[in-house]
């Protein structure tokens, strides 16, 4: 185990490395970003200087060479932009962003496995009809339009829930300050519920489908015939036995879930103006903010290697036949 | 498990509850006014302040010596009296007596020394507006303390603009900054204005306190709200009292909400289509035939610009006769009028007929998408009216910060180009030192006339209004007659307005509260 755990670090800081190199060549063949950084009556002399202490007179290699040095001392850089380090700014707003993950993540599976089960065990009904439709347009419709739909409907007409905006609460909490993290936490969570089912959707959607369709594989199973003809009740069938087991393709999903919403809340954090981590990147990326994308871009390759791992190592622990291989399988 | 499920149904239930009660009592206060911006602030460094949003709330945490009116007018704020040497280049300004920082530290002469010195102190790398463009302009040299009130700036040359140009500088004391880093200073700002920062929450909100005159509000609240549609929801909810960049397709909206209108305002900001008039534009297809003033000319009768404001724009307005803001321009200028008929004789009188297949010659128009209100159909509307009197027009819509700005600052678009450049009240000579030299940073087009640019001398070396007043209207005479631009409009800016409060947007794009008020 400590020695898969440790082959799966080195191969993920060789992830983390080829994602910045990536991201570096991405934004650089957008041109050099100076002009985004010197006023428009900006002479051609400030523009050499601005461009030499934003260092971007340097050739690329060198650029590119000189940050990744810098990083393994630790420094990910200035943002262009807010002239702070860059990394303090990402971690600044990644807390709001796990906030909405998590929480879309936890609506999800809150009402994906009953859902999921409902559908199952009345397959073929009603029941089933109604869940799967539900579970095909939660996966159909576009997050952004399900946010502006929520935010006319009930932040506009009828104000049951704000339009926009954002409440700390991991932030106080890992300041040590608890009394503001919990007085806030009520406000936290209303002004998270229209954008947390607007980022969950789609997540409860697949979800809900993964949850009947596992199921259903695994109460055809011997081993559930077995117990039903040993006289248990039905609940415990279904729960200690059935899905037990049809919770295995759930828990692989969730993981890699997390990691995905992590990065792609970026639509919905706009609509909402939240102030997280994906909105965060996508004005770094149209500003050509390079350090503060770089530092941001490590931070979430990081977040979704470790979630990887986790996963692997979870997935173990729960179903026995599976092996931790030197494949990292 | 009946007390459990009971207790988790009681825990739940006590949290929505808590929920309700807690957002509930979050009902605004009378003395809070509430803005909603559209870009988020990204430092409180005075030197490194550029965006027209993070000027918009440093103005109010910073004093500067003198301020601008909405009309441009001088106004005394730090200061309240200043004189000039006799060579122009030193401007001598008495401080107000008893002032003090947020902190309670006097602000004296040598603070408004260090702040001047401060920015322009190579060591920080400040890249804000104020080094960047504000001491280039006026060829700032360094700021003395004369006495305890009394502060000598000393430029370089005498300038004509200097003075409005200083009123952008942002007035910070001493022993409070030389104790913070660059990092502290920008987000800890220990300021000499009305209002000082309570807190900051990055991407979110700022949230100002008042602490001396003026301003009618006790608390501002500048919230962060980067998407067109939510701002607007969150104004027509109540939820805030003004906000800034109204797209013109939600102005029946919000008019109608009841309980919020839109003002407008025409902006300082000069629309105009760029001829490029460069050595290396003339390889560009259309580039020869732009050269000739008696071309460029014609195609000013061309374009309907009055109908492209009402209809891309939902305004009214008057075509624009030059670079200078109104009321600032020469005063019998009139606007070119729509006249296809006069644009296509006249261009055949410039050697230009049609041809067999319609088209007089091809010519690229280049322009940024995503910039201004409405671009892109501004600029397919002005295509289709130049290729109404024969012109064969291919239009490139770019995207803005890679591509079209590179092109900008290299001088490589064109030959026409679509641009808009910020402009001022205060004085003419402002706005037209976009071309104060044939190579100038502004000069996109790389105009050269001589009966232009010769008259710059004569404008620094002008002793009376009455003398500057007639170069200036000699050199707009010019610009009006051959100049590089296809004279459009002044953009306009949107604001919307709750009607809780009473509030007048200004043409500068200045997003002031101080005179708001509660209706």
């Amino acid at each position: 185990m400590g020695s898969y755990i440790l082959r799966r670090l080195l191969q993920s800081i060789v992830v983390v490395i080829g994602v910045t190199l990536v991201s570096f060549l991405a934004l650089q063949a957008g041109g050099d970003p100076t002009y985004l950084y010197v006023s428009e009556r900006a002479s051609t002399e400030e523009i050499e200087a601005t461009r030499r202490a934003l260092g971007f007179d340097r050739p690329l290699h060198e650029q590119y060479l000189g940050f990744v040095g810098d990083l393994v001392q630790g420094d990910f850089g200035q943002s262009l932009s807010y002239r702070q380090p860059a990394m303090e700014i990402v971690l600044d707003a990644l807390p709001a962003t796990i906030e909405l993950t998590v929480f879309a993540l936890v609506l999800a599976l809150m009402l994906a496995i009953p859902l999921g089960v409902l559908a199952a065990i009345n397959r073929g009904t009603a029941w089933d009809g109604s869940v799967t439709t539900f579970a095909m347009l939660g996966q159909s419709i576009p997050n952004f339009w399900l946010g502006i739909m929520m935010i006319l409907f009930f932040g506009l007409y009828t104000r049951w829930f704000p339009i926009s905006g954002h409440v700390p609460f991991l932030t106080p909490l890992l300041n040590g300050d608890f009394g503001t993290a919990f007085s806030n936490l009520p406000r936290t969570i209303y002004h998270l519920i229209l954008p947390g089912i607007a980022v969950g959707t789609y997540s409860l959607a697949r979800n809900t489908r993964l949850v009947r369709s596992s199921l259903l594989e695994v109460l055809e199973q011997d081993y559930v015939r077995t117990a039903r003809s040993k006289g248990l009740p039905e609940l415990r069938v279904l729960v200690h036995h059935a899905l037990r087991n049809a919770w295995l393709p759930v828990v692989t999903i969730i993981g890699l879930e997390f990691g995905f919403l992590l990065g792609g809340v970026v639509v919905v954090e706009t609509v909402f103006s939240y102030p997280g981590i994906g909105r965060l990147l996508f004005a770094a990326i149209n500003q050509r903010d390079i350090p503060l994308v770089q530092a941001g871009v490590i931070l979430l390759a990081g977040i979704f290697v470790m979630l990887n791992l986790v996963v692997d190592l979870v997935y173990v622990r729960l179903d026995p036949r599976v092996k931790l291989t030197g494949g990292g399988g | 498990m009946n007390l459990r499920t009971n207790a988790a149904r009681t825990a739940l239930a006590g949290l929505f509850g808590a929920i309700l009660v807690a957002t509930g009592c979050a009902e605004r206060a009378d003395d809070t006014i509430i803005v909603g911006l559209s870009a988020d602030i990204t430092t409180f460094e005075p030197g490194m302040i550029s965006s027209r949003d993070n000027s918009n709330i440093a103005e109010h945490i910073f004093g500067s010596l003198f301020t601008l009116s909405a009309a441009g007018e001088p106004i005394p704020d730090l200061a309240h009296t200043l004189e000039i040497t006799e060579d122009g280049t030193g401007y001598i300004y008495t401080l107000n007596e008893g002032m003090t920082c947020h902190d309670g530290e006097a602000l004296t002469a040598e603070d408004v020394a260090y702040t001047f010195n401060r920015i322009r102190d190579p060591e920080n790398r400040f890249t804000g507006n104020a080094p960047g463009f504000v001491y280039t302009s006026v060829g700032f040299q360094n700021a003395v303390a004369l006495d305890d009130l009394r502060v000598q700036i000393n430029i370089a040359r005498k300038n004509p603009i200097a003075f409005g140009l200083l009123t952008e500088i942002y007035v910070h004391c001493k022993d409070s900054y030389e104790q913070m880093t660059l990092d502290e200073a920008a987000s800890n700002p220990i300021g000499s204005g009305s209002y000082r920062l309570t807190s900051w929450t990055r991407g979110s909100e700022v949230v100002l306190e008042k602490v001396r005159e003026p301003g009618n509000f006790q608390r501002i609240v500048w919230r962060i709200i980067p998407e067109a549609s939510t701002r607007t929801a969150e104004l027509v909810a109540g939820n805030v009292d003004i906000i800034t960049n109204v797209v013109p397709e939600q102005i029946e909206a919000i008019d109608g909400s009841g309980r919020a209108e839109v003002h407008v305002v025409s902006g300082t900001r000069r629309m105009y289509l760029g001829f490029s008039l460069s050595e290396a534009s003339r390889q560009m297809p259309g580039g020869e035939e732009i050269q000739d003033a008696r071309v460029r000319r014609a195609l000013q009768y061309a374009v309907d610009v009055p109908t492209i404001c009402e209809q891309l724009l939902s305004v009214e307005c008057d075509r624009a006769t030059g670079p200078v803001n109104p009321p600032n321009g020469k005063m019998n200028l009139t606007p070119y009028p729509y006249d296809p008929d006069t644009a296509e004789r006249l261009l055949d009188e410039a050697g230009h007929p049609r041809g067999d297949d319609g088209n007089r010659f091809s010519i690229r128009l280049q322009a940024g998408r995503g910039r201004y209100v409405n671009d892109v159909n501004v600029v397919l509307a002005i295509s289709q009216y130049l290729q109404d009197v024969g012109l064969d027009v291919e239009v490139e819509l770019l995207e803005w910060a890679s591509v079209y700005t590179p092109l900008l600052r290299e001088r490589s678009m064109g030959p026409l180009f679509f641009l808009g450049t910020g402009g001022g009240l205060w004085s003419p000579i402002y706005d037209m030192t976009d071309m104060a030299a044939v190579d100038s940073g502004t000069n996109y087009t790389h105009w050269s006339d001589d009966r232009w640019f010769r008259r710059w001398p004569d404008l620094a070396a002008a002793t009376t209004p009455e003398e500057t007043r007639t170069i200036i209207d000699e050199m707009l005479q010019v610009f009006y007659d051959d100049g590089p631009w296809l004279h459009l409009y002044f953009q306009p800016d949107f604001y919307g307005v709750s009607n809780r409060i009473t509030w007048d947007a200004r043409r500068d794009e200045r997003v002031y509260v101080f005179e708001a008020g509660l209706k």
